[in-house]
């Protein structure tokens, strides 16, 4: 459930459809994805998910997959 | 009111088409910290308002070199407004962190040192394009390293960044076209927990939290829509549940609810949030299903009513439906649909106006009265760039057309009434003073418009003292009253042909032949300077019908796209107008 609303506010944010979103999709192969919306991404994570992401967190996103990880870390359920 | 979040702006932004509307403006972003998501923003927000956008964002933190540099892409981009945007630790550097070091003579030379510096890039600014400038005042921060200690001290931080926005405010009062964005009081209503990021601020230097950016462009869209003479000039209101609490044909006239109490406040607070608007120059008019005579009596004999019938230039209260209402409301006011906002607490009413007169505004009220004074206030629909006192008298010259008409439909015939109106026309030609007045009505003037074309205040100063182009006005007054400044011409001259540029009149004097006056001393003028023939374009408009035939009837000939008048031919003033050249 939690992959799912993880997927849809990528899409969301990167406008591109949830079909195309997996844990390995990142600024190579997401067209929208640059510095700025990576940070706009990163807001709307932490917003939905209600949790706050430490600097050194952020700093090593490179992938969806290392959002799941953060997210796991926190509570956050993925199965 | 509710924003979405800014990832939506940044996709919606892609999605705009090229329309082709009327209103356009070049908006730029200059700043000391990452403006991104601001153009997109706007892009948006442009374009629900049907406006199209064009905006540059400058590169991060360039504003010196892109406001200095003669050929910068910000001059190339030729913005019709600026937003420029720049922070605390920018301008003061270590001052910002590290206040008292100083003595209080040094801190002051440094901040007057930095002002300058500012002040000297908006007057370079200012010279060299013709753009508005809104330049945002500096955050007082809440945090002192002095603590509770401060307010012990001359000059500390927070006096600093007060000192800096006085100044600020000083310069502007000097500069017609600079603004200052009260940025400050942003920042404190939504408190800086919420807009300011900490961590954002280390990682790309971006200042502003993302779901507060499209707050504050919907506050830099109140510069926008005046430029563009898209500001609203009129509030309609309901009464029951909207001006006053319960409804008064069931509950009675002690039933109702406004004044010193629980229940009743919300609508003194609205009504007072109200009457100051109408103070600028904002017209008020009633649109309420009600018995007339129960609802004048709260009116004018509550006695905890703010705003009275005199308050009101326009009152409808009947139980005709309510887009007839509106319809003439319009039509009696002379002000276009599209001016209208209006507040209605019932949602079935405000559904029957949206569908049927989406011009108007239609604001969503919530159930809770409490909330209304805040809904209005933070409407950005209101914003002027200027108040003249036009606008402050505006109220008594509505009154004094409600008698006008009273006297037009007690005489019979039309030259007679206009007789006895006893008109004076006073011409101005490039008169310094009225700039502003008439840069307004060029700005905001529908209907009796022959061209349409819309000139800011900068244009209009260039104009005047151009010598090869007059730029006139006219103030009308008659047995009731003066309207003021209700007529602009704009004409381009060579030695035997004049070309009428711009020619309008306010709406409040249309109907008594006062353009046919004016014209005729403007005809007058050229034929004493042996000025052979006057050209005049009609540019047709959804709006300017009352102004098409103005130049057939007055005996000018079509002449390809444009229509002349010889001046060998007679020129007529109507005999009941008097008309002099100022």
């Amino acid at each position: 459930m939690n992959e799912k609303k993880l997927f849809e506010i990528v899409a969301r944010v990167f406008n591109s459809p949830i079909n195309e979103i997996n844990y390995e999709s990142n600024p190579e192969n997401i067209e929208n994805w640059d510095s700025f919306t990576g940070f706009v991404l990163l807001d709307e994570i932490e917003t939905n998910f209600d949790v706050k992401f430490t600097m050194d967190e952020s700093l090593e996103i490179e992938k969806i997959e290392d959002f799941k990880n953060v997210l796991k870390k926190k509570g956050i359920k993925f199965e | 009111m509710e924003m979405k979040k800014l990832s939506y702006y940044i996709n919606e932004a892609k999605k705009i088409m090229p329309e082709n509307y009327k209103k356009k403006i070049r908006i730029a972003f200059v700043g000391s910290f990452t403006l991104n998501g601001f153009e997109e923003t706007i892009q948006v927000e442009c374009n629900e308002e049907k406006i199209n956008c064009t905006t540059y964002n400058s590169p991060y933190n360039q504003f010196n070199q892109e406001i200095l540099n003669e050929n910068s892409n910000l001059y190339k981009f030729k913005p019709d407004i600026i937003f420029l945007l720049i922070d605390n630790r920018t301008i003061l550097g270590d001052l910002f962190y590290f206040t008292n070091i100083n003595s209080e003579k040094e801190k002051k030379k440094i901040v007057d040192k930095k002002f300058n510096e500012l002040d000297g890039l908006i007057e370079t600014v200012t010279k060299k394009i013709q753009s508005k400038i809104v330049i945002a005042n500096f955050v007082i921060p809440t945090y002192t390293s002095l603590g509770i200690y401060e307010s012990k001290i001359e000059y500390g931080i927070k006096e600093i960044i007060l000192d800096l926005n006085k100044k600020l405010k000083t310069m502007s009062k000097n500069i017609d076209s600079c603004y200052v964005y009260d940025f400050n009081s942003f920042v404190t209503k939504f408190g800086e927990k919420n807009v300011l990021d900490y961590k954002k601020m280390n990682y790309g230097d971006i200042k502003i939290d993302f779901d507060i950016i499209p707050y504050l462009i919907y506050e830099f869209l109140g510069y926008v829509k005046p430029i563009l003479g898209l500001n609203k000039k009129c509030i309609v209101l309901d009464l029951d549940n909207t001006l006053w609490g319960n409804i008064v044909g069931e509950d009675g006239f002690e039933g109702i609810k406004i004044g010193p109490y629980i229940e009743g406040k919300s609508f003194v607070e609205f009504q007072k949030v109200i009457k100051s608007l109408s103070e600028n120059g904002i017209i008020l008019a009633i649109n309420s299903k009600n018995n007339q005579k129960e609802a004048m009596k709260v009116i004018n004999e509550h006695p905890h009513m703010i705003l009275r019938e005199n308050d009101f230039s326009c009152i409808k209260i009947n139980w005709n439906d309510k887009i007839s209402n509106m319809k003439e409301i319009s039509n009696e006011l002379n002000i276009g649909l599209d001016s209208i906002v209006f507040f209605d607490d019932d949602p079935v009413n405000r559904e029957l106006i949206r569908i049927s007169i989406p011009e108007i505004n239609t604001i969503e009220l919530p159930k809770d009265p409490s909330t209304y004074a805040q809904i209005l206030r933070n409407l950005n629909d209101f914003n002027t760039l200027k108040i003249t006192q036009d606008d402050t008298k505006r109220k008594i010259m509505y009154k004094q057309e409600q008698n006008r008409q009273k006297l037009e439909s007690s005489t019979k015939n039309l030259n007679e009434y206009l007789k006895k109106l006893d008109i004076k026309i006073k011409i101005k030609l490039n008169d310094k003073i009225s700039i502003s007045r008439i840069s307004q009505l060029i700005l905001k003037t529908n209907q009796f418009n022959l061209t349409t074309k819309r000139y800011q205040e900068e244009e209009i100063k260039e104009f005047v003292k151009n010598e090869k182009m007059i730029v006139g006005c006219s103030e009308v007054e008659d047995k009731f009253g003066e309207n003021g400044i209700t007529n602009v011409f704009i004409i381009k001259t060579k030695s035997n042909e004049w070309i009428i540029d711009t020619f309008l009149l306010s709406c409040r004097i249309m109907g008594r032949g006062i353009e046919e006056g004016i014209l005729s001393k403007i005809l007058e003028i050229a034929k004493k300077k042996g000025v052979e023939k006057i050209t005049a374009t009609f540019i047709p408009t959804e709006k300017n019908k009352p102004a098409e035939n103005f130049l057939k009837n007055y005996g000018f000939k079509k002449e390809g796209e444009n229509w002349t008048f010889l001046l060998k031919n007679k020129i007529k003033i109507p005999n009941y107008l008097q008309v002099e050249l100022k």
